[in-house]
């Protein structure tokens, strides 16, 4: 049990840490706090507060308090030598023999400094370990529970503030990401309307004469065979612009309130005897309590269909198709997600997908995607992509639900 | 189909070519321009039953001459010809008084097709 003088001083540093950790300082002079006022109240000869990197697994310097920069700089600190057991991730450990503990790497720098003791604290949140604080004392000395539970707690502290920045760095990385991406597709519809009104004339030159040629020559002729080809072709390049200018047409969607659970059955109506001929089996797991929403039904319908077809063309026959659609009561939101069990997208190729002309298929134009991502944009909705290699691809979208009352009445 | 009488105003040689021999062969008689300026010197000087007009030409705007043609009282169907394929587009023109559209690219018949339905329309073929 402390004394109440040493609770005090327990608890001011208690405090000025949270302080530290809620005026929102850098994450730096929270860490300075941390081991500058936890050596101080321990009477301990430094601290060291290290951050694990969650990519090379490594421990990285946080911030370090009373210890000489030679062994503070002293080489990398392996993650499985700190790491002993999930078990001792809330708990200190404590070493008195600096000679002959694992964990302790340069025993003779160790024992230079001048230093006795060492208590490693985990900085951990559930089963992640986010770092570590070592406390150096000059000489043994025992502690008590309820200090070993301050330390722990103070590690706590840390490890969640560790966690809130990474997770407002993660958000910040997806915002920037997507206004990049928006701007390329901006850029790319600007090109791709340029280029489409470049390609249209000569087009029309092409389809004029070779629609009029073809009904001079004999029928069955070769002529007549290399005119259909050059027509067919020439239309399937109009087929090609059109959908370029469906992306680059910045056409804003005519939004109604409708069910989205209907459009989702109208989207699969249109592609289920494609997927009945592949052996695809096709299957809707639509929310009960799903509220109107403002939407362009033709756009969302299209959208739909663009990555249910994309899906069929992804798995083999006798493969599997979902869809399923979602209320977020919570966010005022509302999401679909298409998965299939097919081939998956590798990480590379996920990057490219929504680029138009991008297609893995030989007679894909590569624009369905371009086009749904549009779509999703002018309802201020996401799509996101998860896929893995051989076991499958699975798109969620959502959307923002305008009226706040789900299950209320229909809004503009 | 009577034959009438047909303007295209398109700075795409192969386009007024391409309409010419199309045209031509259907006994419609064919005059072509590359400018907005020609075309519409073309619409004042002489007597055209239709015009084919493409919207982007380099000195003036197709919606321009559009607006010309109907200001001057000009007795002539507009089909206009866009290469946008934007609906919109031709919407407006048409909502303006031109009488058809043809989206860049067409076939042949498209194009016979629409000039015989717009002269349908205006009465120019009344007496087939």
């Amino acid at each position: 049990m402390l004394s109440p003088t040493k609770f005090e001083n327990y608890f001011r540093v208690f405090r000025d840490i949270l302080r530290s950790i809620y005026h929102s300082i850098s994450l730096q002079e929270v860490f300075n706090i941390v081991v500058t006022k936890t050596a101080e109240v321990l009477n301990a000869k430094g601290a060291l507060l290290r951050i694990l990197n969650q990519e090379t697994r490594q421990f990285d310097i946080g911030a370090a308090y009373g210890l000489g920069d030679r062994y503070v700089t002293k080489g990398p600190v392996s993650t499985e030598k700190l790491l002993h057991h999930p078990s001792e991730l809330h708990k200190v450990k404590i070493i008195t023999d600096i000679w002959h503990a694992p964990r302790v790497e340069y025993p003779q720098l160790a024992w230079d400094e001048g230093i006795r003791m060492i208590l490693d604290v985990p900085m951990a949140i559930g089963n992640e370990m986010r770092g570590m604080i070592r406390i150096y004392l000059a000489e043994p000395r025992t502690f008590s529970p309820d200090e070993l539970d301050f330390m722990v707690t103070i590690a706590e502290q840390c490890a969640c503030i560790i966690e809130r920045v990474r997770l407002a760095e993660n958000q910040q990385t997806h915002i920037t990401h997507l206004a990049t991406q928006m701007e390329k597709m901006s850029s790319l519809g600007r090109m791709a309307a340029g280029v489409a009104h470049e390609i249209n004339n000569p087009l029309t030159g092409i389809l004029l004469f070779s629609s009029n040629m073809i009904k001079k020559v004999d029928p069955g002729s070769s002529l007549e065979k290399g005119l259909k080809i050059i027509i067919r072709e020439a239309l399937r390049c109009k087929s090609i612009i059109q959908g370029l200018l469906e992306f680059a047409r910045d056409k804003p969607p005519k939004k109604v309130m409708e069910d989205i659970n209907d459009v989702i059955r109208t989207a699969m109506g249109v592609v289920e005897n494609q997927f009945y001929v592949r052996h695809v089996s096709l299957e809707p797991h639509l929310a009960q309590n799903m509220v109107k929403t403002p939407l362009d039904k033709n756009q969302i319908e299209q959208m739909l269909i663009n990555l249910l077809l994309n899906a069929l063309q992804a798995v083999e026959d006798h493969g599997r198709v979902s869809v399923k659609s979602m209320l977020d009561s919570e966010k005022n939101r509302i999401a679909i997600e298409i998965a299939d069990n097919g081939c998956g997208i590798s990480a590379e190729n996920v990057k490219k997908i929504f680029e138009p002309f991008y297609t893995t298929r030989a007679n894909g134009t590569g624009l369905g995607l371009a086009v749904s991502y549009g779509i999703i944009e002018n309802h201020r909705g996401n799509i996101q992509v998860f896929s893995k290699l051989g076991e499958g691809t699975r798109f969620v979208i959502d959307f923002p639900i305008l009226d706040k009352k789900p299950g209320g009445k229909e809004g503009a | 189909m009577k034959p009438v009488s047909v303007l295209v105003i398109d700075d795409e040689q192969v386009i007024c070519d391409a309409c010419q021999l199309v045209l031509s062969e259907q006994g419609h008689a064919v005059t072509l321009t590359n400018t907005g300026a020609d075309g519409l010197a073309a619409i004042r000087q002489g007597t055209y039953d239709v015009v084919l007009l493409d919207m982007k030409l380099p000195d003036i705007d197709g919606m321009e001459i559009l607006n010309t043609v109907l200001k001057e009282k000009f007795e002539v169907c507009i089909i206009v010809m866009t290469g946008y394929s934007s609906i919109s587009n031709a919407v407006e023109a048409i909502k303006k008084g031109a009488s058809e559209y043809l989206a860049k690219p067409f076939t042949d018949d498209e194009l016979l097709e629409t000039i015989g339905k717009v002269c349908v329309d205006t009465g120019q073929q009344s007496t087939t």
